[in-house]
C-alpha cells in the first residue's frame, strides 16, 4: 500500500503476524535501559511511599520476645536486636531516605544550574572568580565536609536536605557552565541579542532549552548520588538519629551484629540502596541514549 | 585512450532503518580516461558522493550495489575486502571536502604521508620520508623540508588540501577521486587547487574523478562532464561540447544559476530535489521542468545526442537555448520609490582582537597580545543600497559585519540614521540594534534546534513587546509568505527543513523587526548552486520592494557583483578598494582585486542569465540607488 507520495504504508494487520515476544523485544529494543530503569524506580518509590499504608506494622514497636528473629510469617523480614519489625523499618527507612534525597537532589539541581549559568553569562572576570570559588569547594572531599557539618548539629530531615543540597552542586555547576559557554556564542544566540534579547531571556529561552537533555539526564543521576550520600552518612551514624532510621542506618545496625550473621538485617537494606541507584542510572543512561544526541 | 575507471550500470540501493532498500543511484555509466579529469556534477542529494563511495566500496554494509566498477581492467566489485583494502590508497587516491577532519591532528604531516607510502610499498622509513618530502614539493608547498614536521593545524585550509593531495598521490594511483575538494575554500585558493590537480593528472597520466556541485569551477579544467540529478545521469559528454551547448534543461538551469560577473538575473529552478523515496516515475526533473509534456511523467527518456553531449531528455533536441533561458529567468520585482538618504555611516572603524596568552606564564602575568583585525574603515550605506564587502577568509570582512551589528567592541563611529551608537544610552542602543539585522552563513546554526519555526520567526516580535501568541503566529505566517514559504512550516522544527528553506526562515526572522539594514554574512555559501540563485533573487526582490539596505559579505565577487551597487574589497583588515560595482569590476586599481576578478567566472554569450542584447560588461543596468 502506498500514499500519494509513493511512500510505503504498512497494512494495519501486518504487525499482528509477528509473535508477541518478538513485538515486545522490538518495542523494548533501544529503550530497554530506560524501561528497566523506570520499572525499578517505580518499585522503589511505591515500596517506600505506598508501603506504609499497605503494611501497617509499626517500625518502632518493640517485641521483646522476638529479638533478632529470622524471617517468619509474623515478621516477613525478621526482627532486629531489640525485636522491631524489619520490614516495617525497611519501609520507614525508605520513606526517610527518599524524603531527604529527592528534595536534596532538586536543591542541588537548582543551585548547580543557577551557579553554572551565572558563571557562563557573566563578564569574564566574574566567571573567573566564581570558578576559582568552585575549585576551592571541589578541592574539599565531599564526605569529610558532610561529616563535619552533621557532627556540628543533630540533623533532622530538613537539615539533611539542606546539608546534602548545599554540598553536592559544584559538579553540576561545572557541567552547566561549560555547556552554556559552548552555546552562548552560537549564531542563534547572537541573532537573539540583535533583536534585543537580554542575558536572562537568552539563558531561559535558549540556553536552558538547548541544554534540556543534559539537564534531565543529570537530574536523574543526582537523585542516585543523593541516595548514596545519605546512605553513607547514615551508615556512619551521622544521618537521621534513632529511633528514626534510613537504609544506611539499617545497614549499619545489621553490620554491627555481623558476628551473629543476621542476613535479613543487611541484605534487604543493601539491595534497596543498590536498586534505587541502579534505577537512577538506568533512567539517566536511557534518556541520554534517546535524547542526548539531538542537540 | 585507455580508461582509468569505467562504471558500468552502477546502481546503489540503501536501507534506512528496517524498511525496504531505496534506490539512490540508477544505472550510472561513466568513464574516466587516464590523464583526464571527469567532473561528476550534481546538487546535494543527487547521489554523487554515493557513486564515489561505490567505487571505493566504502558504502554501508546494508547497501545493495549492482553493476561493475572497472579500474584499469580489474572489476573492483569482484575483489575480496582485503584485496580492496590494498587498492584503496595504492591504486585509488582520495581527497575529501574537509581536510582538517581527514588528517590526524596529532601526527606530523610528513609522517602521515610517509605512512601511506610505507603501508602499500613496504619501503623503509627513510625512503618513505624522502618520498613525503618530494610529494610536498610537488603539490606546491613552499619550503617543504621545513613543513614536513608540522602538524595539520599549522597549515591554512588550502595548504591542508595540498597535503591531502600529496597523501593521495603517495603511491602514484591510477585514479584520484576528489569529492568537493574546493568547497569551503576561497575562490583564489580553489582555483589553485584545481590547477594543481589538472597539472598532476597530466604529469602522472592519472585519471581524476572530480565531484562538485559547482559547474563554474570545473569549466576550465575538466575533459568530461557528467551531470547527475536525483540518482540518474541527465547529461554527459566532453566538457567542450557541454559548456558550448548544454542540452538538458537541468544543465541549462544549473549553468545559469552560477553567479557570474556581469549577470543581471540568475536562473532559478522552482521546487526542490526529490527525496529518494519520492522520486517521480518518469523523468525525475519533470516536476520542476518548464518543458515537460505528459510523456515525460510516465517513462524515463532514453539517451539521445545531436552530436555533442548525450542527454536524457525527450525534448533536448528541439528546445532552443533561448527558450530554456527564458524559462528559468523570472522577472525581477518592480522597484518601489527609491530614496537617497543615508542609512548608515561608518567612520574610521577599527577592531583589535586580544589574542589569548600563548603560554601559561604569559597567562599568569595577564599579558595579552593585541592583533589588529580591522583598521581605518570608512564608508556610508544609502537607503535601498546593497554594499558588497569582498575578501578572503581572514580579511576581516565578518569582523566588520559584527562591529556594525554592535556584537563586538570597536573604535571609531557607526552612525545609524544620524545617531552614533557609541554615544547612545544603553537602553536606546538596545532598541537601535533592532534596526540592523543579520543573516548568517549556516542557517541551521542560526536557529535554536529545539524551537518551532513559528516561535523562531515570532521571537523578535515577542521581544519587541507584541502580545498574544495567536497574533504573533499570524504575523509569522505573513513573514514566511514574504519569503515564499508556506505557513504549514510554523509547527516544524528547523531539523526537518532543507538548507535553502532554513535560510529563507532566517531572512523572514530578520525582516520581523522591520529593519532598515540587513547584514548578510555569506548568506549563500553553504547552499547548492540552484538554491543560492533562488535566494539571491529573493533578496534582490525584497530590497527592491522595501528599500532595504544590505551589507553583503562574501568571498565570491561574482555573487556580490550580482547584488551590489557598490563594492568594498578588504584585504588583511584594510579596505583596499571601494567604489561603484561597475568601477571596481571594470577598472580595479588594486592588484588583489584584479586577481579576484580574474579568478571569478565571467558571463559568456551562450549562457543564460546575462543581458542577451549586450555583450558589453555592464553590471549596473539597474540604477544604483534602487537595489
Amino acid at each position: 500500500m502506498s500514499n500519494a507520495l509513493g511512500q510505503t504504508i504498512h497494512a494495519p494487520g501486518g504487525a499482528l503476524r509477528r509473535s508477541a515476544a518478538e513485538r515486545a523485544a522490538n518495542w523494548l529494543g533501544d529503550r530497554g535501559t530506560l524501561v528497566t530503569g523506570v520499572a525499578l524506580a517505580a518499585i522503589v518509590v511505591l515500596f517506600s511511599l505506598i508501603g506504609p499504608y499497605l503494611y501497617t506494622a509499626s517500625p518502632y514497636a518493640i517485641h521483646g520476645h522476638h529479638a533478632l528473629e529470622a524471617p517468619s510469617a509474623a515478621f516477613p523480614l525478621g526482627t532486629d536486636q531489640i525485636g522491631r519489625d524489619e520490614l516495617a523499618r525497611l519501609i520507614a527507612g525508605g520513606y526517610a531516605t527518599l524524603i531527604v534525597s529527592i528534595p536534596a537532589a532538586v536543591l542541588t539541581f537548582l543551585l548547580g544550574i543557577t551557579y553554572g549559568l551565572a558563571a557562563a553569562l557573566s563578564p569574564s572576570w566574574f566567571d573567573k572568580v566564581l570558578m576559582r570559588v568552585l575549585d576551592a569547594i571541589l578541592a574539599l572531599p565531599g564526605l569529610v565536609v558532610l561529616i563535619f557539618f552533621s557532627a556540628l548539629f543533630t540533623p533532622g530531615t530538613f537539615e539533611l536536605i539542606l546539608l546534602l543540597g548545599l554540598t553536592s552542586w559544584p559538579g553540576l555547576a561545572r557541567i552547566v557552565r561549560n555547556e552554556a559557554i559552548a552555546q552562548r556564542n552560537r549564531d542563534f544566540i547572537l541573532a537573539t541579542r540583535q533583536f534585543g534579547g537580554g542575558t536572562w531571556y537568552i539563558a531561559r529561552a535558549h540556553i536552558l532549552r538547548v541544554m534540556a537533555p543534559i539537564l534531565v539526564v543529570n537530574a536523574t543521576f543526582l537523585v542516585g548520588d543523593s541516595v548514596l550520600a545519605l546512605s553513607g552518612l547514615s551508615f556512619l551514624g551521622l544521618g537521621l538519629q534513632p529511633p528514626y532510621t534510613s537504609w544506611g542506618g539499617l545497614l549499619q545496625t545489621g553490620l554491627n551484629l555481623i558476628a551473629l550473621d543476621p542476613w535479613w538485617m543487611i541484605l534487604p537494606a543493601g539491595l534497596m540502596i543498590f536498586l534505587s541507584i541502579m534505577a537512577a542510572n538506568l533512567i539517566g543512561q536511557g534518556l541520554l541514549a534517546r535524547f542526548g544526541a539531538a542537540r | 585512450m585507455s580508461a582509468a575507471l569505467t562504471l558500468d550500470q552502477l546502481s546503489v540501493a540503501l536501507k534506512r532503518g528496517r524498511g525496504k532498500p531505496i534506490a539512490v543511484l540508477d544505472d550510472i555509466n561513466l568513464t574516466v580516461n587516464a590523464g583526464e579529469m571527469t567532473a561528476l556534477v550534481g546538487e546535494s542529494g543527487s547521489g554523487k558522493t554515493i557513486a564515489s563511495l561505490g567505487v571505493i566500496r566504502l558504502l554501508p554494509r546494508s547497501a545493495e550495489v549492482s553493476g561493475r566498477v572497472m579500474l584499469a581492467g580489474t572489476d573492483l566489485t569482484a575483489l575480496t575486502e582485503s584485496e580492496m583494502r590494498r587498492v584503496r590508497g595504492r591504486d585509488i587516491g582520495m581527497v575529501f571536502q574537509n581536510p582538517l577532519s581527514a588528517l590526524n591532528p596529532t601526527t606530523r604531516v610528513g609522517n602521515q604521508i610517509a605512512e601511506v607510502y610505507r603501508l602499500h610499498t613496504g619501503e623503509t622509513d627513510r625512503a618513505a620520508r624522502a618520498r613525503a618530502l618530494d610529494l610536498l614539493g610537488e603539490v606546491g608547498i613552499p619550503d617543504p623540508s621545513d613543513r614536513l614536521d608540522d602538524y595539520p593545524h599549522q597549515f591554512s585550509g588550502g595548504m591542508r588540501q595540498r597535503v591531502m593531495i600529496a597523501m593521495a598521490l603517495a603511491c602514484s594511483p591510477k585514479l584520484l577521486i576528489a569529492d568537493e575538494p574546493t568547497t569551503g575554500l576561497d575562490l583564489l585558493v580553489a582555483r589553485q587547487i584545481l590547477a594543481l590537480l589538472s597539472r598532476l593528472r597530466r604529469e602522472h597520466r592519472m585519471g581524476v574523478l572530480f565531484i562538485t556541485h559547482d559547474l563554474s569551477i570545473v569549466e576550465e579544467h575538466a575533459d568530461q562532464v557528467h551531470v547527475l540529478y536525483a540518482g540518474k545521469s541527465v547529461e554527459w559528454g566532453t566538457a567542450r561540447s557541454f559548456f558550448a551547448q548544454p542540452r538538458h534543461p537541468y544543465s541549462q538551469a544549473l549553468l545559469g544559476a552560477v553567479p557570474r560577473l556581469g549577470q543581471t538575473r540568475l536562473a532559478s529552478i522552482p521546487g526542490n530535489l526529490p527525496d529518494p523515496e519520492t522520486r517521480p516515475p518518469g523523468c525525475r526533473f519533470a516536476p520542476r521542468c518548464a518543458f515537460r509534456e505528459p510523456a515525460c511523467e510516465t517513462a524515463y527518456p532514453a539517451p539521445e545526442t545531436t552530436g555533442g553531449t548525450m542527454f536524457a531528455c525527450r525534448r533536448g533536441r528541439e528546445i532552443n537555448p533561448a527558450a530554456m533561458l527564458d524559462a528559468v529567468l523570472d522577472d525581477p520585482a518592480p522597484i518601489a520609490a527609491p530614496s537617497r538618504g543615508t542609512a548608515l555611516e561608518v567612520t574610521k572603524l577599527g577592531v583589535d582582537y586580544e589574542r589569548t596568552a600563548t603560554s601559561f606564564f604569559q597567562g599568569m602575568i595577564g599579558r595579552k597580545d593585541k592583533m589588529r583585525a580591522l583598521s581605518d574603515i570608512s564608508f556610508s550605506l544609502r537607503q535601498g543600497e546593497c554594499l558588497g564587502i569582498v575578501g578572503q577568509s581572514g580579511s576581516g570582512k565578518s569582523t566588520l559585519g559584527r562591529a556594525v551589528l554592535q556584537m563586538i567592541s570597536y573604535q571609531g563611529h557607526v552612525i545609524l540614521n544620524g545617531e552614533a551608537f557609541d554615544t547612545m544610552p544603553r537602553q536606546q542602543r538596545k532598541l537601535a540594534r533592532r534596526r540592523i539585522q543579520v543573516v548568517f552563513q549556516d542557517p541551521k546554526e542560526s536557529m535554536n534546534p529545539r524551537m518551532r519555526i513559528g516561535d523562531i520567526v515570532a521571537e523578535p516580535l515577542k521581544l519587541a513587546g507584541m502580545r498574544g501568541q495567536r497574533a504573533r503566529m499570524a504575523q509569522a505566517a505573513a513573514l514566511l509568505d514574504r519569503v515564499g514559504l508556506s505557513e504549514r512550516m510554523l509547527n516544524l522544527f528547523p531539523g526537518s527543513v532543507s538548507g535553502g528553506q532554513a535560510q529563507r526562515i532566517a531572512i523572514a526572522r530578520a525582516l520581523a523587526t522591520n529593519p532598515g539594514i540587513i547584514v548578510l554574512d555569506e548568506p549563500t555559501s553553504s547552499l547548492d548552486v540552484s538554491t543560492q540563485a533562488l535566494l539571491l533573487n529573493l533578496l534582490k526582490d525584497l530590497a527592491r520592494q522595501d528599500g532595504l539596505s544590505y551589507m553583503l559579505i562574501s568571498h565570491d565577487i561574482a555573487a556580490v557583483s550580482y547584488m551590489a551597487d557598490r563594492i568594498a574589497v578588504l584585504n588583511g583588515g584594510a579596505m583596499v578598494e571601494f567604489g561603484t560595482a561597475q568601477d571596481v569590476l571594470t577598472r580595479p586599481t588594486n592588484a588583489y582585486t584584479r586577481e579576484l576578478i580574474a579568478a571569478s567566472p565571467h558571463f559568456r554569450t551562450n549562457q543564460p542569465g546575462g543581458p542577451t542584447e549586450t555583450m558589453e560588461f555592464n553590471p549596473s543596468t539597474v540604477q544604483p540607488s534602487a537595489v
